[in-house]
């Protein structure tokens, strides 16, 4: 009985997170409850306007499907992040100083960040000037232009940034896991890139001109605006000032990561931060066809929920985790999926690993309960309507699947596999991927090993 | 078969129809929106981190967290998550220096079965001992370990209240100190629950799509809350005589982390806020590449990754792009975060032909630059065109301050606290009256760079010959990479020598180890 509730429950909220008549027909075609409309310049430039109650404003997304995973040629790690910063630096039309005051007279929130795969720079403010907001980023977009001044004096910013995110051991940790679990493959590094290379950048103007002229192009590029606009206004702005962008040619060459045969080992030595486990196990790409993300989704979910056996006994009745927590991450290529735990005491790392390890192997052999499976779906539905309440929040959930598939509507096909993944489907992806031979281990300790090598 | 739900709304609709007699205690802030899926309710109690009794700082934060993560009368925590897992309903605490607010946000479809478990968290928590050892074992990891070592903005920002309040009851950060959180017990946390949530000092917010008899029941429900005794101690401090500096020597920071700060004597509640507000922005506005400090001592010198100002408390600016609600304060103070600089180690291993007999790296000039932007301000305003487009800037700006619903809800209870109806919506028109004589005048009436206090996080190698250059005043000329050097336009290199040599009134320097804050 209780299942049935649950499912109903599931529908009704699908059916009634938007306004009234649209949301109904939208809830038939996929899970994500607002209506996503999608069109393409010839240029390649792909134009997507989500229409939401936000009475005057907007969030302008433009996503750039380059990451630290395209910095292909050796010396050039953190270039993405780099370019990034590079991109506010102004052009011919609006130099840094008039771009700035543009921006300031807009009252926009405006950033940008990068990950390994895309660039996304966003803009949420006033919707009533998303023609100006629109002209002044296909201005830069098409038009930056930087000295090598410029361009070295943003290099001391960088480092400055890599200076206090070091801050963190966990900053240091995935740096180390990285570059251990990848030997072939971009993911070897984080997008902050190598020491060595940040610091090198200053160097690096003329490979800057290069970057820019490859990944800059339309064909890399969607252009997402959710709030209080149509999609005809979104169009027609988005053909006044885009459509003179040239497209390009550039397909980074990936090199394939070999299959790792043993596994490796990572620690970082000190005495005065909480000992930390992670086990990172090679995982799949991102795909919007097959259910192994999805059924790994739900599988981790339902390990390391606060409601689980591991948590409770390794947090709450024991007492020897302070915090126990995974999940696959979303990525274009196979990259990590990653569990964590904040040990209390630095010599019970092993028998945490090892009740791990344990959850993760029994997650092979015994099928998991039913209702157990329908609770975990719901939870994973109802967490991601929840966070859909904000224009910025709904484009931030969207550029996910622009940037791992270059269609937005991805994301309605890959919400859909979570309805078809079976008791079957967890074992099977327990069993393909938390594999002892493709385990990376992390440790932080006071001692010099984590003592589980 | 969507009947159960109907049933148990129609309950508490029943419920609701007896219970408009009695004058309820709390006061109720509400936010309709018909249309939304979810439901936020947030119950905000006047009593944080300075009402924890001496000794025993830490006490409001642990029972706030001790209530959101235990169970309740009728289900064990265990229980109570694997009714909620499914709903993915989300709820917590956060406890700043004079509010505890609780806040829960669920979807609509689940207001019937969420609700029990909210009233029962409130009224009838557990407390059992075996939350109450995990929650005390995190929250004393956190103030011993974690804040040394994981942000030295952060670290740098709470080490600057420590100065800034020492000695009452807002020094404190609200997970409070080592000794404080050591020596809790779980009959402090019982009778700190039973003297500070209390009806006579709880605000009741509620947003999102609900029915009106959910209102109701929810006030009903809460007047069986006892009397709070307890209230903060809010501290009235004067600035130092001169400038008081603090540095933090930690082994192994690749960064000088610095935080300056005095009292003032506004806040929301007052009309000049809003000028000091523009001004503020001018100067720094947080994040942002158009303030006078990101610009001069990131855009032009690449110092660091930014560098801002604030007129009251920013909670968690590394993660925060736009203000939170829920920490508004009657004792406020301004401040400038210089986010972390080169040290002299750095330099020399990166430059070692041209900086490789460095003695101390960037923190004495960037401090210096700051304080004279700020002072520069203070002795000739802002310009009308400046506060013209920082203005308008300003009145777009906050509009995205409420973006989500629970944003919004939490800056109405905010106003509450400072008197106002609702900040966010009065904002606009206080800055729409605004002329630059009101701005200029609250720059001259609150801010000056002659007394303050100063706290910087660094490198064990780089304390002392910091301390030594802040103490004796010697100029600190900016060191930058020839790659640097060379390009720079002369206008940056004549300020350069103005700054290096900008005096600053330093009366104090201590160096302090960083196994010595927080105790």
């Amino acid at each position: 009985m209780k299942h049935t509730f649950w499912a109903l429950g599931l529908a009704a909220c699908l059916l009634s997170a938007g306004a009234p008549a649209a949301r109904a027909q939208q809830a038939a075609k996929g899970a994500f409850p607002y209506a996503i409309e999608q069109s393409q310049l010839p240029n390649g430039l792909k134009v997507v306007t989500v229409p939401y109650a936000s009475p005057g404003l907007a969030s302008v997304f433009l996503v750039v499907r380059a990451g630290s995973r395209d910095e292909v040629e050796a010396g050039k790690t953190g270039f993405a992040h780099f370019f990034e910063h590079v991109m506010f630096r102004g052009t011919e039309k609006y130099s840094k100083e008039k771009y700035d005051e543009v921006l300031k007279s807009l009252g926009a929130a405006a950033n940008a960040n990068t990950s390994l795969d895309r660039t996304v720079y966003h803009m949420t403010g006033n919707a009533r000037m998303l023609d100006k907001m629109l002209e002044v980023e296909a201005d830069r977009f098409q038009h930056l232009k930087y000295s090598e001044h410029d361009f070295k004096t943003e290099a001391g910013a960088v480092k400055g940034e890599y200076t206090k995110n070091s801050a963190s051991l966990y900053t240091q940790l995935n740096e180390k896991v990285a570059d251990a679990a990848f030997d072939q493959h971009t993911y070897e590094h984080t997008t902050m890139g190598f020491f060595k290379d940040v610091v090198d950048m200053p160097n690096q103007y003329a490979y800057s001109k290069v970057f820019f002229d490859r990944f800059y192009r339309p064909e890399y590029t969607t252009l997402l605006v959710v709030g209080d606009v149509k999609a005809a206004e979104v169009n027609q702005l988005a053909q006044k000032y885009f459509a003179g962008w040239q497209r390009g040619s550039y397909v980074p060459n990936m090199k394939q990561e070999a299959e790792q045969t043993a596994p490796r080992y990572v620690h970082i030595q000190n005495a005065n931060f909480p000992p930390l486990l992670s086990l990172s196990y090679k995982g799949p790409a991102f795909s919007d066809q097959s259910k192994d993300l999805p059924a790994l989704d739900v599988l981790m979910t339902l390990l390391f929920a606060e409601n689980s056996e591991l948590y409770q006994q390794l947090v709450v009745k024991e007492q020897k985790v302070r915090f126990v927590g995974g999940a696959p991450n979303m990525t274009r290529d196979p990259y990590l999926t990653s569990i964590r735990a904040s040990v209390v005491k630095a010599d019970d790392i092993p028998y945490v690993k090892q009740r791990i390890v344990q959850a993760l192997e029994e997650a092979k052999s015994k099928p998991v309960d039913a209702q157990k499976l329908a609770d975990t779906k719901s939870a994973l539905k109802y967490g991601n309507l929840m966070n859909l309440d904000a224009p910025d929040n709904i484009a931030n959930a969207l550029s996910e699947f622009i940037w791992l598939t270059g269609d937005v509507q991805s994301i309605n096909r890959y919400l859909a596999l979570y309805d078809q993944v079976t008791p079957a489907d967890l074992q099977m992806v327990a069993k393909k991927y938390f594999v002892p031979e493709h385990l990376t281990l992390g440790t932080i300790g006071p001692k010099d090993t984590g003592g589980v090598q | 078969m969507k009947q159960p739900i109907l049933r148990a709304a129609f309950l508490l609709l029943g419920a609701a129809s007896i219970s408009t007699a009695p004058a309820l205690a709390a006061d109720v802030v509400e936010l309709k929106q018909p249309s939304a899926a979810k439901v936020v309710v947030m119950l905000r109690f006047q009593n944080g981190s300075a009402s924890d009794p001496k000794g025993k700082e830490g006490l409001a934060f642990l029972t706030s967290q001790l209530v959101t993560e235990g169970g309740t009368k009728e289900l064990t925590a265990a229980q109570l998550k694997d009714k909620l897992y499914p709903m993915a309903a989300r709820y917590g605490a956060r406890t700043d220096k004079e509010v505890t607010t609780f806040t829960f946000e669920f979807h609509r479809d689940f207001l019937t079965q969420f609700y029990p478990v909210l009233k029962g968290l409130m009224l009838t928590p557990s407390f059992t001992q075996e939350d109450f050892a995990r929650l005390k074992s995190n929250q004393l990891n956190y103030v011993e370990q974690v804040i040394r070592a994981s942000s030295d903005e952060d670290y740098s920002k709470f080490a600057l209240e420590d100065q800034l309040f020492r000695g009452t009851r807002y020094q404190h950060m609200t997970r409070g100190t080592a000794a404080g959180v050591q020596g809790l017990t779980l009959d402090d946390v019982k009778k700190f629950y039973a003297q500070a949530y209390g009806k006579n000092n709880l605000t009741i917010g509620i947003s999102g799509n609900y029915p009106e008899s959910f209102v109701q029941q929810l006030k009903k429900d809460m007047d069986a809350l006892p009397t709070a005794t307890v209230k903060p101690e809010v501290p009235k401090v004067a600035a130092p005589k001169g400038v008081q500096v603090e540095i933090v020597s930690k082994p192994d920071a690749l960064g000088s982390a610095v935080y300056a700060g005095f009292p003032i004597e506004t806040t929301r509640a007052k009309d000049d806020f809003a000028a000091l507000m523009v001004a503020n922005s001018y100067l720094g506005e947080h994040r942002k590449s158009y303030g006078k400090l990101y610009d001069k001592i990131r855009t032009a010198r690449s110092m660091n990754y930014g560098d801002y100002s604030y007129i009251e408390w920013y909670e968690a600016g590394g993660n925060n792009m736009l203000p939170v609600p829920g920490v508004p304060r009657h004792a406020n103070y301004a401040s400038i975060w210089i986010r972390p600089v080169q040290i002299a180690e750095g330099l020399r291993k990166q430059y070692p032909t041209e900086l490789g007999d460095l003695k101390v790296g960037q923190a004495p000039f960037a401090l210096r630059l700051a304080l004279r932007e700020m002072d520069g301000l203070v002795k000739n305003g802002m310009s009308k065109e400046d506060f013209e487009l920082t203005r308008t800037f300003l009145r777009s700006y906050t509009k995205l301050y409420g973006l989500t619903s629970a944003k919004q809800l939490g800056f109405m209870l905010d106003s509450k606290f400072y008197g106002r109806k609702d900040w966010l919506q009065e904002l606009d028109g206080q800055l729409a009256k605004l002329t630059l004589d009101d701005v200029n005048k609250a720059i001259k009436k609150y801010w000056q760079v002659q007394n303050m206090y100063v706290t910087i996080v660094t490198d064990d190698s780089e304390a002392q010959p910091l301390a030594d250059v802040l103490k004796n005043n010697t100029p600190s000329p900016m060191s930058y990479a020839k790659v640097v050097r060379e390009g720079l336009p002369k206008e940056i290199l004549t300020e350069d020598e103005q700054v290096a040599n900008y005096k600053v009134n330093v009366t104090g320097v201590k160096v302090v180890d960083t196994k010595d804050t927080f105790k």
